[in-house]
Protein backbone atom coordinates (compact mmCIF):
# COMPACT_ATOMS: atom_id res chain seq x y z
CA UNK A 1 0.00 0.00 0.00
CA UNK A 2 1.19 3.49 -0.83
CA UNK A 3 1.02 5.99 2.03
CA UNK A 4 1.31 9.71 1.33
CA UNK A 5 1.27 12.26 4.13
CA UNK A 6 1.16 15.90 2.99
CA UNK A 7 1.63 18.89 5.30
CA UNK A 8 -0.17 17.18 8.17
CA UNK A 9 -0.66 19.33 11.24
CA UNK A 10 -2.69 17.90 14.10
CA UNK A 11 -3.32 18.71 17.74
CA UNK A 12 -5.57 18.15 20.72
CA UNK A 13 -7.44 21.17 22.07
CA UNK A 14 -4.86 23.99 22.04
CA UNK A 15 -1.75 21.82 21.79
CA UNK A 16 -0.21 21.11 18.38
CA UNK A 17 1.26 17.59 18.35
CA UNK A 18 2.20 17.11 14.70
CA UNK A 19 3.65 20.05 12.77
CA UNK A 20 3.51 20.10 8.99
CA UNK A 21 4.58 16.49 8.45
CA UNK A 22 5.13 15.16 4.94
CA UNK A 23 6.47 11.82 3.71
CA UNK A 24 5.72 9.17 1.13
CA UNK A 25 5.94 5.38 1.26
CA UNK A 26 5.61 3.01 -1.66
CA UNK A 27 4.24 -0.54 -1.55
CA UNK A 28 6.73 -2.82 0.15
CA UNK A 29 8.55 -0.04 2.00
CA UNK A 30 9.45 -0.55 5.64
CA UNK A 31 9.32 2.56 7.78
CA UNK A 32 10.68 2.83 11.28
CA UNK A 33 9.18 5.69 13.28
CA UNK A 34 11.35 6.83 16.16
CA UNK A 35 11.03 9.57 18.74
CA UNK A 36 10.79 10.24 22.46
CA UNK A 37 7.66 9.74 24.52
CA UNK A 38 5.09 12.37 23.63
CA UNK A 39 6.83 13.27 20.38
CA UNK A 40 3.69 12.48 18.36
CA UNK A 41 4.42 8.95 17.05
CA UNK A 42 1.16 7.40 18.26
CA UNK A 43 -0.81 10.49 17.19
CA UNK A 44 0.52 10.06 13.65
CA UNK A 45 -0.53 6.40 13.67
CA UNK A 46 -4.02 7.30 14.88
CA UNK A 47 -4.32 9.76 11.98
CA UNK A 48 -3.35 7.05 9.48
CA UNK A 49 -5.79 4.60 11.08
CA UNK A 50 -8.62 7.13 10.74
CA UNK A 51 -9.08 7.29 14.54
CA UNK A 52 -7.99 10.94 14.69
CA UNK A 53 -10.16 13.00 12.37
CA UNK A 54 -8.09 15.20 10.07
CA UNK A 55 -8.99 17.64 7.26
CA UNK A 56 -9.06 16.33 3.66
CA UNK A 57 -6.01 16.11 1.38
CA UNK A 58 -3.55 15.41 4.21
CA UNK A 59 -3.20 11.61 4.09
CA UNK A 60 -3.70 9.35 1.08
CA UNK A 61 -3.80 5.54 1.15
CA UNK A 62 -3.22 4.09 -2.31
CA UNK A 63 -3.96 7.60 -3.62
CA UNK A 64 -7.38 7.70 -1.93
CA UNK A 65 -7.92 10.58 0.50
CA UNK A 66 -8.20 9.07 3.99
CA UNK A 67 -11.35 11.10 4.66
CA UNK A 68 -12.99 9.08 1.88
CA UNK A 69 -11.15 5.80 2.49
CA UNK A 70 -13.47 2.92 3.30
CA UNK A 71 -11.44 -0.26 3.43
CA UNK A 72 -9.49 -0.01 6.68
CA UNK A 73 -9.47 -3.82 6.77
CA UNK A 74 -6.44 -3.45 4.47
CA UNK A 75 -4.56 -2.14 7.49
CA UNK A 76 -3.31 -4.48 10.19
CA UNK A 77 -2.65 -2.82 13.52
CA UNK A 78 -0.97 -3.97 16.70
CA UNK A 79 -1.44 -1.43 19.51
CA UNK A 80 1.21 -0.64 22.08
CA UNK A 81 -1.12 -1.40 24.98
CA UNK A 82 -4.14 -3.65 25.15
CA UNK A 83 -6.17 -1.34 27.36
CA UNK A 84 -8.92 -1.19 24.76
CA UNK A 85 -9.35 -4.97 24.84
CA UNK A 86 -11.53 -6.43 27.60
CA UNK A 87 -9.40 -9.50 28.11
CA UNK A 88 -10.69 -10.43 31.55
CA UNK A 89 -13.79 -12.12 30.13
CA UNK A 90 -13.02 -15.67 28.94
CA UNK A 91 -12.36 -15.91 25.21
CA UNK A 92 -9.94 -18.20 23.39
CA UNK A 93 -7.26 -17.17 20.92
CA UNK A 94 -9.21 -18.96 18.19
CA UNK A 95 -12.43 -17.12 19.03
CA UNK A 96 -10.67 -13.74 18.82
CA UNK A 97 -9.20 -14.64 15.46
CA UNK A 98 -12.54 -15.92 14.14
CA UNK A 99 -14.37 -12.68 14.93
CA UNK A 100 -11.51 -10.60 13.48
CA UNK A 101 -11.43 -12.50 10.17
CA UNK A 102 -13.54 -10.84 7.51
CA UNK A 103 -12.09 -11.83 4.19
CA UNK A 104 -9.42 -13.58 2.21
CA UNK A 105 -7.58 -15.72 4.74
CA UNK A 106 -8.40 -19.46 4.89
CA UNK A 107 -8.39 -21.74 7.94
CA UNK A 108 -5.10 -23.33 6.78
CA UNK A 109 -3.52 -19.91 6.32
CA UNK A 110 -4.66 -18.96 9.82
CA UNK A 111 -2.98 -22.06 11.29
CA UNK A 112 0.13 -21.30 9.26
CA UNK A 113 0.21 -17.77 10.72
CA UNK A 114 -0.22 -19.08 14.26
CA UNK A 115 2.66 -21.44 13.64
CA UNK A 116 4.82 -18.74 12.08
CA UNK A 117 4.31 -16.42 15.06
CA UNK A 118 4.87 -19.34 17.44
CA UNK A 119 1.51 -19.62 19.15
CA UNK A 120 -0.07 -22.58 17.35
CA UNK A 121 -0.31 -24.52 20.61
CA UNK A 122 -2.11 -21.60 22.28
CA UNK A 123 -5.05 -21.44 19.87
CA UNK A 124 -7.54 -22.99 22.30
CA UNK A 125 -6.20 -21.18 25.36
CA UNK A 126 -8.24 -18.62 27.24
CA UNK A 127 -6.48 -15.31 26.64
CA UNK A 128 -6.71 -14.14 30.23
CA UNK A 129 -4.33 -16.98 31.10
CA UNK A 130 -1.64 -15.83 28.63
CA UNK A 131 1.51 -13.88 29.48
CA UNK A 132 2.05 -10.35 28.14
CA UNK A 133 4.40 -11.62 25.43
CA UNK A 134 1.97 -14.34 24.33
CA UNK A 135 -0.86 -11.83 24.24
CA UNK A 136 1.27 -9.53 22.09
CA UNK A 137 1.77 -12.33 19.58
CA UNK A 138 -1.97 -13.08 19.53
CA UNK A 139 -2.59 -9.48 18.52
CA UNK A 140 0.11 -9.68 15.88
CA UNK A 141 -1.67 -12.70 14.34
CA UNK A 142 -4.97 -10.85 14.61
CA UNK A 143 -3.52 -7.91 12.68
CA UNK A 144 -2.66 -10.30 9.84
CA UNK A 145 -6.07 -11.99 9.65
CA UNK A 146 -7.34 -9.94 6.71
CA UNK A 147 -4.19 -10.07 4.57
CA UNK A 148 -3.25 -6.44 5.23
CA UNK A 149 -1.50 -4.31 2.63
CA UNK A 150 -0.22 -2.02 5.38
CA UNK A 151 0.89 -3.26 8.78
CA UNK A 152 1.26 -0.77 11.63
CA UNK A 153 3.10 -1.98 14.71
CA UNK A 154 3.16 0.32 17.73
CA UNK A 155 6.15 -0.79 19.85
CA UNK A 156 5.18 -4.42 19.33
CA UNK A 157 8.06 -5.98 21.21
CA UNK A 158 7.66 -4.10 24.49
CA UNK A 159 7.52 -6.75 27.21
CA UNK A 160 8.45 -9.59 24.84
CA UNK A 161 11.51 -11.69 25.73
CA UNK A 162 14.66 -11.47 23.59
CA UNK A 163 14.23 -14.84 21.91
CA UNK A 164 10.72 -14.00 20.77
CA UNK A 165 11.77 -10.51 19.66
CA UNK A 166 14.21 -12.03 17.17
CA UNK A 167 11.58 -14.44 15.89
CA UNK A 168 9.12 -11.62 15.62
CA UNK A 169 11.38 -9.44 13.46
CA UNK A 170 12.20 -12.41 11.27
CA UNK A 171 8.46 -12.80 10.62
CA UNK A 172 7.99 -9.07 10.03
CA UNK A 173 10.86 -9.05 7.54
CA UNK A 174 9.28 -12.00 5.73
CA UNK A 175 5.92 -10.23 5.58
CA UNK A 176 7.65 -7.15 4.19
CA UNK A 177 9.33 -9.30 1.52
CA UNK A 178 5.86 -10.46 0.48
CA UNK A 179 5.08 -6.83 -0.38
CA UNK A 180 3.31 -5.57 2.75
CA UNK A 181 4.14 -1.97 3.61
CA UNK A 182 5.19 -1.79 7.24
CA UNK A 183 5.27 1.07 9.72
CA UNK A 184 7.02 0.16 12.93
CA UNK A 185 7.06 2.50 15.89
CA UNK A 186 10.02 1.73 18.05
CA UNK A 187 11.79 3.21 21.00
CA UNK A 188 15.03 1.45 20.40
CA UNK A 189 15.97 1.17 16.77
CA UNK A 190 19.18 -0.67 17.56
CA UNK A 191 17.35 -3.48 19.34
CA UNK A 192 15.30 -4.47 16.32
CA UNK A 193 16.55 -6.65 13.52
CA UNK A 194 14.07 -5.19 11.08
CA UNK A 195 15.09 -4.39 7.54
CA UNK A 196 13.98 -0.78 7.38
CA UNK A 197 13.98 1.11 4.12
CA UNK A 198 13.05 4.45 5.69
CA UNK A 199 13.48 6.11 9.03
CA UNK A 200 11.12 8.83 10.26
CA UNK A 201 12.39 10.70 13.30
CA UNK A 202 9.80 12.75 15.13
CA UNK A 203 10.96 15.39 17.56
CA UNK A 204 8.53 17.83 19.17
CA UNK A 205 6.00 17.11 16.43
CA UNK A 206 8.41 17.80 13.58
CA UNK A 207 9.42 14.90 11.38
CA UNK A 208 12.46 14.13 9.34
CA UNK A 209 12.42 11.25 6.83
CA UNK A 210 15.50 9.61 5.50
CA UNK A 211 16.06 6.60 3.34
CA UNK A 212 18.22 3.91 4.93
CA UNK A 213 20.11 0.99 3.54
CA UNK A 214 18.16 -2.25 3.86
CA UNK A 215 19.59 -4.33 6.70
CA UNK A 216 21.12 -7.74 6.47
CA UNK A 217 18.69 -10.25 5.02
CA UNK A 218 18.05 -13.34 7.11
CA UNK B 1 -46.48 -15.33 47.03
CA UNK B 2 -48.55 -18.23 45.82
CA UNK B 3 -51.79 -18.90 47.54
CA UNK B 4 -53.34 -22.10 46.28
CA UNK B 5 -56.22 -24.10 47.66
CA UNK B 6 -54.42 -27.38 47.18
CA UNK B 7 -51.11 -28.65 48.49
CA UNK B 8 -50.22 -30.75 45.48
CA UNK B 9 -46.59 -30.92 44.35
CA UNK B 10 -45.27 -28.35 41.85
CA UNK B 11 -45.10 -30.83 38.97
CA UNK B 12 -48.79 -31.77 39.28
CA UNK B 13 -49.84 -28.17 39.84
CA UNK B 14 -48.19 -27.33 36.52
CA UNK B 15 -50.72 -29.52 34.72
CA UNK B 16 -53.61 -28.04 36.61
CA UNK B 17 -52.90 -24.30 36.63
CA UNK B 18 -52.28 -22.45 33.38
CA UNK B 19 -50.75 -19.44 35.21
CA UNK B 20 -48.04 -21.72 36.59
CA UNK B 21 -47.30 -23.02 33.10
CA UNK B 22 -47.11 -19.44 31.77
CA UNK B 23 -44.80 -18.54 34.63
CA UNK B 24 -42.53 -21.51 33.95
CA UNK B 25 -42.34 -20.98 30.17
CA UNK B 26 -41.78 -17.24 30.64
CA UNK B 27 -39.12 -17.99 33.23
CA UNK B 28 -37.33 -20.42 30.93
CA UNK B 29 -37.30 -17.91 28.05
CA UNK B 30 -36.15 -15.16 30.38
CA UNK B 31 -33.54 -17.46 31.90
CA UNK B 32 -32.14 -17.91 28.41
CA UNK B 33 -32.17 -14.38 27.04
CA UNK B 34 -31.11 -12.36 30.09
CA UNK B 35 -27.65 -13.94 30.54
CA UNK B 36 -27.25 -14.03 26.75
CA UNK B 37 -27.56 -10.25 26.48
CA UNK B 38 -26.00 -9.88 29.95
CA UNK B 39 -22.74 -11.41 28.70
CA UNK B 40 -22.29 -8.60 26.18
CA UNK B 41 -23.26 -6.07 28.85
CA UNK B 42 -20.60 -7.43 31.24
CA UNK B 43 -17.87 -7.46 28.58
CA UNK B 44 -18.64 -3.84 27.72
CA UNK B 45 -18.32 -3.06 31.45
CA UNK B 46 -21.89 -1.81 31.56
CA UNK B 47 -23.09 -4.04 34.40
CA UNK B 48 -24.79 -1.08 36.01
CA UNK B 49 -26.89 -0.44 32.90
CA UNK B 50 -29.64 -2.95 33.74
CA UNK B 51 -30.18 -1.29 37.11
CA UNK B 52 -30.22 2.14 35.50
CA UNK B 53 -32.72 1.08 32.86
CA UNK B 54 -34.96 -0.67 35.34
CA UNK B 55 -35.09 2.50 37.46
CA UNK B 56 -35.86 4.50 34.34
CA UNK B 57 -38.58 1.98 33.47
CA UNK B 58 -40.07 2.56 36.90
CA UNK B 59 -40.64 6.17 35.81
CA UNK B 60 -42.63 4.82 32.86
CA UNK B 61 -44.59 2.53 35.16
CA UNK B 62 -45.36 5.35 37.58
CA UNK B 63 -46.42 7.68 34.79
CA UNK B 64 -48.53 4.83 33.36
CA UNK B 65 -50.25 4.25 36.70
CA UNK B 66 -50.80 8.00 37.06
CA UNK B 67 -52.36 8.25 33.58
CA UNK B 68 -54.56 5.20 34.10
CA UNK B 69 -55.66 5.69 37.70
CA UNK B 70 -55.72 9.49 38.09
CA UNK B 71 -56.26 10.90 34.59
CA UNK B 72 -58.44 7.97 33.55
CA UNK B 73 -56.61 7.05 30.33
CA UNK B 74 -57.77 3.45 30.56
CA UNK B 75 -56.82 2.70 26.95
CA UNK B 76 -53.29 2.21 28.30
CA UNK B 77 -54.22 -1.28 29.39
CA UNK B 78 -50.91 -2.08 31.07
CA UNK B 79 -48.34 0.43 32.38
CA UNK B 80 -45.67 -2.10 31.43
CA UNK B 81 -45.89 -0.86 27.83
CA UNK B 82 -44.91 2.62 29.01
CA UNK B 83 -42.12 1.05 31.06
CA UNK B 84 -40.85 -0.57 27.87
CA UNK B 85 -40.85 2.75 26.01
CA UNK B 86 -39.09 4.47 28.92
CA UNK B 87 -36.52 1.72 29.14
CA UNK B 88 -35.65 2.20 25.47
CA UNK B 89 -35.56 6.01 25.90
CA UNK B 90 -33.29 5.55 28.94
CA UNK B 91 -31.01 3.27 26.95
CA UNK B 92 -30.72 5.86 24.19
CA UNK B 93 -30.00 8.60 26.75
CA UNK B 94 -27.16 6.47 28.11
CA UNK B 95 -25.66 5.98 24.64
CA UNK B 96 -25.89 9.74 23.92
CA UNK B 97 -24.26 10.61 27.25
CA UNK B 98 -21.56 7.94 26.77
CA UNK B 99 -20.68 9.63 23.49
CA UNK B 100 -20.66 13.05 25.15
CA UNK B 101 -18.45 12.04 28.11
CA UNK B 102 -15.92 9.99 26.14
CA UNK B 103 -13.45 9.60 29.02
CA UNK B 104 -16.02 9.29 31.82
CA UNK B 105 -18.59 7.06 30.15
CA UNK B 106 -19.92 5.66 33.44
CA UNK B 107 -21.22 9.13 34.35
CA UNK B 108 -24.11 8.50 31.97
CA UNK B 109 -25.68 5.89 34.24
CA UNK B 110 -26.10 7.81 37.52
CA UNK B 111 -27.51 10.74 35.51
CA UNK B 112 -30.16 8.58 33.80
CA UNK B 113 -30.85 6.65 37.00
CA UNK B 114 -31.36 9.86 38.99
CA UNK B 115 -33.76 11.20 36.39
CA UNK B 116 -35.70 7.91 36.41
CA UNK B 117 -35.86 7.72 40.19
CA UNK B 118 -36.92 11.37 40.52
CA UNK B 119 -39.70 10.95 37.94
CA UNK B 120 -40.82 7.74 39.65
CA UNK B 121 -41.03 9.40 43.08
CA UNK B 122 -42.90 12.35 41.61
CA UNK B 123 -45.54 10.30 39.77
CA UNK B 124 -45.94 7.73 42.57
CA UNK B 125 -46.81 10.62 44.91
CA UNK B 126 -49.15 12.14 42.29
CA UNK B 127 -50.84 8.74 41.95
CA UNK B 128 -51.67 8.66 45.64
CA UNK B 129 -48.52 7.14 47.04
CA UNK B 130 -47.20 3.63 47.45
CA UNK B 131 -49.66 0.82 46.66
CA UNK B 132 -49.68 -2.90 45.82
CA UNK B 133 -49.21 -2.31 42.05
CA UNK B 134 -46.00 -0.43 42.72
CA UNK B 135 -44.89 -3.15 45.16
CA UNK B 136 -45.43 -5.78 42.42
CA UNK B 137 -43.32 -3.81 39.97
CA UNK B 138 -40.57 -3.24 42.52
CA UNK B 139 -40.20 -6.91 43.44
CA UNK B 140 -41.89 -8.66 40.51
CA UNK B 141 -44.52 -11.31 40.26
CA UNK B 142 -43.84 -13.91 37.60
CA UNK B 143 -47.04 -15.78 38.48
CA UNK B 144 -49.20 -12.92 37.25
CA UNK B 145 -47.82 -12.90 33.70
CA UNK B 146 -50.34 -13.67 30.99
CA UNK B 147 -50.48 -14.90 27.43
CA UNK B 148 -49.72 -11.52 25.81
CA UNK B 149 -46.65 -11.07 28.00
CA UNK B 150 -45.42 -14.54 27.10
CA UNK B 151 -45.83 -13.66 23.42
CA UNK B 152 -43.87 -10.40 23.86
CA UNK B 153 -41.11 -12.26 25.68
CA UNK B 154 -40.95 -14.94 22.97
CA UNK B 155 -40.77 -12.38 20.12
CA UNK B 156 -38.03 -10.45 21.97
CA UNK B 157 -36.14 -13.69 22.55
CA UNK B 158 -36.35 -14.70 18.89
CA UNK B 159 -35.23 -11.24 17.70
CA UNK B 160 -32.29 -11.30 20.12
CA UNK B 161 -31.18 -14.80 19.12
CA UNK B 162 -31.47 -13.94 15.40
CA UNK B 163 -29.42 -10.80 15.91
CA UNK B 164 -26.70 -12.70 17.74
CA UNK B 165 -26.61 -15.52 15.18
CA UNK B 166 -26.46 -13.16 12.18
CA UNK B 167 -24.13 -10.55 13.69
CA UNK B 168 -22.14 -12.75 16.08
CA UNK B 169 -18.72 -11.61 14.83
CA UNK B 170 -19.60 -7.92 14.93
CA UNK B 171 -21.21 -8.09 18.38
CA UNK B 172 -18.29 -9.96 19.91
CA UNK B 173 -15.57 -7.76 18.44
CA UNK B 174 -17.44 -4.54 19.33
CA UNK B 175 -17.88 -5.76 22.91
CA UNK B 176 -14.28 -6.87 23.35
CA UNK B 177 -12.46 -4.20 21.36
CA UNK B 178 -14.44 -1.23 20.09
CA UNK B 179 -11.37 0.46 18.63
CA UNK B 180 -10.42 -2.56 16.53
CA UNK B 181 -14.03 -3.02 15.43
CA UNK B 182 -13.90 0.54 14.03
CA UNK B 183 -10.77 -0.39 12.13
CA UNK B 184 -12.54 -3.38 10.64
CA UNK B 185 -15.10 -0.97 9.25
CA UNK B 186 -17.97 -2.13 11.49
CA UNK B 187 -20.70 0.49 11.91
CA UNK B 188 -20.43 0.60 15.70
CA UNK B 189 -23.09 3.25 16.26
CA UNK B 190 -25.68 1.21 14.37
CA UNK B 191 -24.93 -1.96 16.35
CA UNK B 192 -24.90 -0.17 19.67
CA UNK B 193 -28.23 1.46 18.86
CA UNK B 194 -29.90 -1.88 18.05
CA UNK B 195 -28.37 -3.76 20.99
CA UNK B 196 -29.30 -0.94 23.38
CA UNK B 197 -32.85 -1.03 22.04
CA UNK B 198 -33.11 -4.78 22.66
CA UNK B 199 -31.50 -4.38 26.07
CA UNK B 200 -34.12 -1.79 27.00
CA UNK B 201 -36.93 -4.14 25.97
CA UNK B 202 -35.44 -7.13 27.83
CA UNK B 203 -34.98 -5.07 31.01
CA UNK B 204 -38.54 -3.75 30.96
CA UNK B 205 -39.94 -7.22 30.31
CA UNK B 206 -37.91 -8.67 33.17
CA UNK B 207 -39.51 -6.16 35.54
CA UNK B 208 -42.75 -8.15 35.51
CA UNK B 209 -40.93 -11.24 36.71
CA UNK B 210 -38.32 -10.13 39.24
CA UNK B 211 -39.11 -6.45 39.61
CA UNK B 212 -37.25 -3.18 39.15
CA UNK B 213 -34.93 -3.75 42.09
CA UNK B 214 -33.81 -7.23 41.04
CA UNK B 215 -33.64 -7.04 37.23
CA UNK B 216 -29.88 -6.56 36.99
CA UNK B 217 -29.26 -9.70 39.03
CA UNK B 218 -30.81 -11.85 36.29
CA UNK B 219 -28.51 -10.37 33.69
CA UNK B 220 -25.30 -10.07 35.61
CA UNK B 221 -25.03 -12.71 38.38
CA UNK B 222 -25.18 -15.86 36.19
CA UNK B 223 -22.55 -14.28 33.92
CA UNK B 224 -20.39 -13.33 36.90
CA UNK B 225 -20.53 -16.96 38.11
CA UNK B 226 -19.86 -18.39 34.64
CA UNK B 227 -16.82 -16.12 34.15
CA UNK B 228 -15.16 -17.93 37.05
CA UNK B 229 -15.26 -21.31 35.35
CA UNK B 230 -15.72 -20.59 31.61
CA UNK B 231 -12.93 -21.64 29.27
CA UNK B 232 -14.04 -19.77 26.17
CA UNK B 233 -16.57 -17.10 25.22
CA UNK B 234 -19.21 -19.53 23.93
CA UNK B 235 -18.61 -21.90 26.84
CA UNK B 236 -18.98 -19.06 29.37
CA UNK B 237 -22.24 -17.83 27.83
CA UNK B 238 -23.54 -21.43 27.80
CA UNK B 239 -22.68 -21.91 31.47
CA UNK B 240 -24.31 -18.56 32.34
CA UNK B 241 -27.54 -19.68 30.64
CA UNK B 242 -27.36 -23.01 32.48
CA UNK B 243 -26.95 -21.28 35.87
CA UNK B 244 -29.74 -18.87 35.00
CA UNK B 245 -32.15 -21.69 34.09
CA UNK B 246 -31.35 -23.53 37.33
CA UNK B 247 -32.17 -20.38 39.30
CA UNK B 248 -35.40 -19.68 37.43
CA UNK B 249 -36.78 -23.23 37.52
CA UNK B 250 -35.47 -23.87 41.05
CA UNK B 251 -36.76 -20.49 42.21
CA UNK B 252 -40.24 -21.10 40.85
CA UNK B 253 -40.38 -24.56 42.38
CA UNK B 254 -39.17 -23.37 45.79
CA UNK B 255 -41.44 -20.34 45.83
CA UNK B 256 -44.41 -22.63 45.09
CA UNK B 257 -43.46 -25.24 47.68
CA UNK B 258 -42.56 -22.77 50.44
CA UNK B 259 -45.11 -20.10 49.50
CA UNK B 260 -42.53 -17.32 49.25
CA UNK B 261 -41.84 -14.48 46.74
CA UNK B 262 -40.75 -15.93 43.38
CA UNK B 263 -38.56 -13.05 42.15
CA UNK B 264 -36.57 -12.92 45.37
CA UNK B 265 -36.16 -16.72 45.40
CA UNK B 266 -34.81 -16.73 41.83
CA UNK B 267 -32.30 -14.03 42.68
CA UNK B 268 -31.21 -15.71 45.93
CA UNK B 269 -30.57 -18.98 44.07
CA UNK B 270 -28.49 -16.99 41.58
CA UNK B 271 -26.43 -15.60 44.46
CA UNK B 272 -26.08 -19.06 45.99
CA UNK B 273 -24.75 -20.42 42.68
CA UNK B 274 -22.27 -17.53 42.50
CA UNK B 275 -20.99 -18.28 46.01
CA UNK B 276 -20.76 -22.05 45.34
CA UNK B 277 -18.89 -21.47 42.08
CA UNK B 278 -16.51 -19.10 43.86
CA UNK B 279 -15.83 -21.69 46.58
CA UNK B 280 -15.46 -24.47 43.99
CA UNK B 281 -12.94 -22.39 42.09
CA UNK B 282 -11.02 -21.42 45.22
CA UNK B 283 -10.76 -24.86 46.80
CA UNK B 284 -11.02 -27.32 43.92
CA UNK B 285 -9.50 -25.72 40.84
CA UNK B 286 -6.78 -23.83 42.76
CA UNK B 287 -5.78 -27.02 44.62
CA UNK B 288 -5.57 -28.94 41.35
CA UNK B 289 -3.47 -26.16 39.85
CA UNK B 290 -1.09 -26.19 42.84
CA UNK B 291 -0.80 -29.98 42.55
CA UNK B 292 0.03 -29.72 38.86
CA UNK B 293 2.61 -27.01 39.54
CA UNK B 294 4.28 -29.09 42.27
CA UNK B 295 4.37 -32.09 39.91
CA UNK B 296 6.09 -29.92 37.29
CA UNK B 297 8.62 -28.71 39.89
CA UNK B 298 9.39 -32.29 40.94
Amino acid sequence: MRVTVTNLTFGYDYRTVLKDISFKLNSGDFLAVVGNNGSGKSTLIKCILGINKIPPKRIFLDDVDITEYKNFRNIGYVPQKFDDFNYEFPITVNEILQVSRYNKITEDEKLELLDKIGILELQNENINELSGGELQRVFIVRSLMNNPKLLILDEPTAGVDKENVEGFYKTVNELNKEGITIMLITHNINESKANFTHLLSIHNGEANLKEVKRGDED
Amino acid sequence: MIILATNEPFIFALFEYSFLRYALITGIIMGFITPLIGSFVVIRRLSFIADTLSHFSLAGLSIGLFLINIIGMTFISDPLYLAMIFSVIGALFIEILRGYYQNYKEISMPIVMSLGTALSALFISLSGGFNSSIYNYLFGSILTVGNDYLLLMSVTGIVLILLIVVFYKEMVIISFDEQYAKLLGIKIGRFQFVSTLILGVVVSLSIATVGVLLVSSLMIIPVAAAMKVGKSFKNTVGIAIFFSEISVIGGLWLSYELDIASGATIVLINILILVLVGLFKKFFISKRLKKTQSEITI
